[in-house]
């Protein structure tokens, strides 16, 4: 009897030490589940977008399928908005965001960055006959962009530093609404991605729609993010970029998706930010 | 859950989020007051099976009641815009409110007008007062002490509505708390001070309807 009771002391003693031991990493859940819950914003071609059969595509998509391969479990693609990336991340819905996130400091301090793994640039979209020539001459006209997103907040802090105001600027909720906004003549220009603009350029809605000056001394540079404890499924997803770059993905990637090879330019770049 | 919450930042933008706040508090009591100013004849029309103004107010009333205000938001914005006329995202915003608020205040007055018995219209007329007169001092103060809870709640739900303007961009403080979180990504935490931010503006028109009322009402309500 007494031995029963020991032996009962030394499981439960056991069971308690259990989570300490066996602490798994997010790395060590992905790989036990099988599955790699790949958040992806859809709104944003032609990083992110809903192909003709309604099923998620897009460079961003196709990384997720990279990486779960490389991982060796089966991808399951949660389309988010701007604004849940980070509660996606925090209430464990996904193990991992690739969503264009720019890499800024400040948010650093909330979410963990890998190295970068892509550059945008910033640009302004608007209608044939809308007389911009230079950046400075958004002043004059009414301007939008999405909610929420680093070339808001750029525009926003460039116009703060002009002191142009705010009244002739307009939120979006999302990158979808700015360019219906723009369609329906709500802002007389928009500020975007220059990918997104020239996916949009190809469509014939937009065939009277030209690209503009980008927003001066700036490039977005973008990296996947998960949550900022998670230091060494951090470092697989650092090497996970080394190999895209190293192994031809990004090349391959590119070229579904911008119709060339990266450009010599942009892998320096991810080079020289890493 | 291993997150820790630094509120530091939120401290610093807490001026950008009052001045949402103060957004927000603008635009659902100017919409309650359109609501109460249109409600009041449509209710009154309703009854009287008006021949022009009944059909009116019952088509408003379905719309407003049967359809979701994020979709009356979304065709007050997007939808008028695309036939052309382009309301900012505040006015929008207003305009949805207010035409909710007037369909759900309809049938409250309705119910606050029937409530009252046929009788007083009657002594009303005897005294001889003209039917303006009677509705201006007999029944309208009767009928607004009947429903002013019902009326109250409807005033919270414009309150919290509000927060839908972040659908076209409004600068209220679901609008403003969403931007600020972009820039730090500290979600929780700029959506848990708004949550406290929308407690207090609705306990504060809370109390100050309530003092409105018992300065209308001599305290009996």
């Amino acid at each position: 009897m007494k031995m029963l009771k020991n032996i009962a002391v030394i499981a439960i003693a056991l069971s308690l030490l259990v989570p300490v031991i066996s602490s798994a990493d997010q790395l060590d859940k992905v790989i036990k589940r099988g599955q790699l819950n790949c958040g992806v914003v859809l709104d944003f071609p032609p990083m992110g977008y809903f192909d003709r059969n309604n099923k998620p595509a897009g460079f961003d998509v196709d990384y997720c399928h990279d990486l779960g391969s490389a991982l060796g479990v089966k991808v399951n693609v949660l389309n988010l908005t701007w604004g849940e990336r980070i509660p996606s991340l925090i209430s464990g819905k996904t193990d991992v965001v690739i969503g264009s996130t720019s890499d800024t400091l400040e948010r650093a301090k909330s979410v963990g960055f890998t190295y970068p793994y892509f550059v945008f640039k910033f640009q302004t979209f608007s209608k044939k006959g809308v007389n911009i020539n230079t950046f400075d001459d958004l002043k004059h006209i009414k301007v939008g962009a999405a909610l929420g997103t680093t070339y808001e907040t750029e525009y926003l802090a460039y116009a703060k530093k002009k002191g142009w105001g705010k009244n002739n600027y307009t939120a979006f909720k999302s990158e979808n609404d700015a360019y219906l906004g723009l369609y329906q003549g709500k802002v007389d220009a928009i500020i975007s991605t220059n990918t997104n603009i020239a996916t949009k350029l190809q469509t014939k809605e937009f065939k009277d729609y030209v690209a503009g000056p980008f927003v001066p001394h700036y490039d977005d540079i973008v990296g996947i993010i998960t949550k900022r404890s998670e230091v060494s499924w951090i470092n697989y997803l650092n090497l996970f970029l080394v190999h895209q770059i190293r192994d031809g993905n990004l090349n391959k990637h590119h070229n579904t998706h911008f119709g060339t090879d990266a450009p010599a330019g942009l892998i320096q770049t991810l080079r020289d930010n890493k | 859950m291993d997150y820790e919450f630094h509120w530091s930042i939120v401290w610093r933008h807490m001026p950008e989020m009052l001045q949402g706040a103060f957004v927000t508090l603008h635009v659902s009591v100017l919409s309650m007051l359109i609501g109460i100013l249109i409600a009041t004849p449509l209710a009154i029309a309703k009854l009287n099976h008006n021949k022009f103004f009944s059909p009116i107010a019952t088509v408003w009333v379905e719309i407003a009641r049967n359809t979701p205000g994020l979709f009356q938001i979304y065709m007050a914005y997007f939808g008028l815009g695309a036939l052309g006329i382009h309301l900012s995202p505040y006015v929008a915003v207003l305009c949805a409110l207010a035409f909710v608020n007037t369909g759900y205040l309809t049938e409250t007055f309705r119910g606050g007008f029937q409530s009252i018995p046929k009788t007083q219209y009657s002594a009303a007329k005897s005294l001889g007062m003209s039917r303006f007169q009677s509705y201006r001092h007999i029944i309208l103060p009767q009928m607004f002490r009947r429903i002013y809870h019902p009326m109250t709640n409807q005033f919270i739900w414009a309150i919290l509505m509000s927060s839908l303007g972040i659908l076209v961009g409004m600068n209220e403080l679901s609008g403003e708390t969403q931007r600020l979180q972009s820039l730090s990504f500290r979600t929780l935490e700029f959506f848990i001070v708004a949550a406290v931010m929308y407690f207090i503006i609705t306990k504060l028109v809370l109390l100050s309807t309530a003092l409105i009322a018992r300065k209308l009402f001599k305290g009996e309500i």
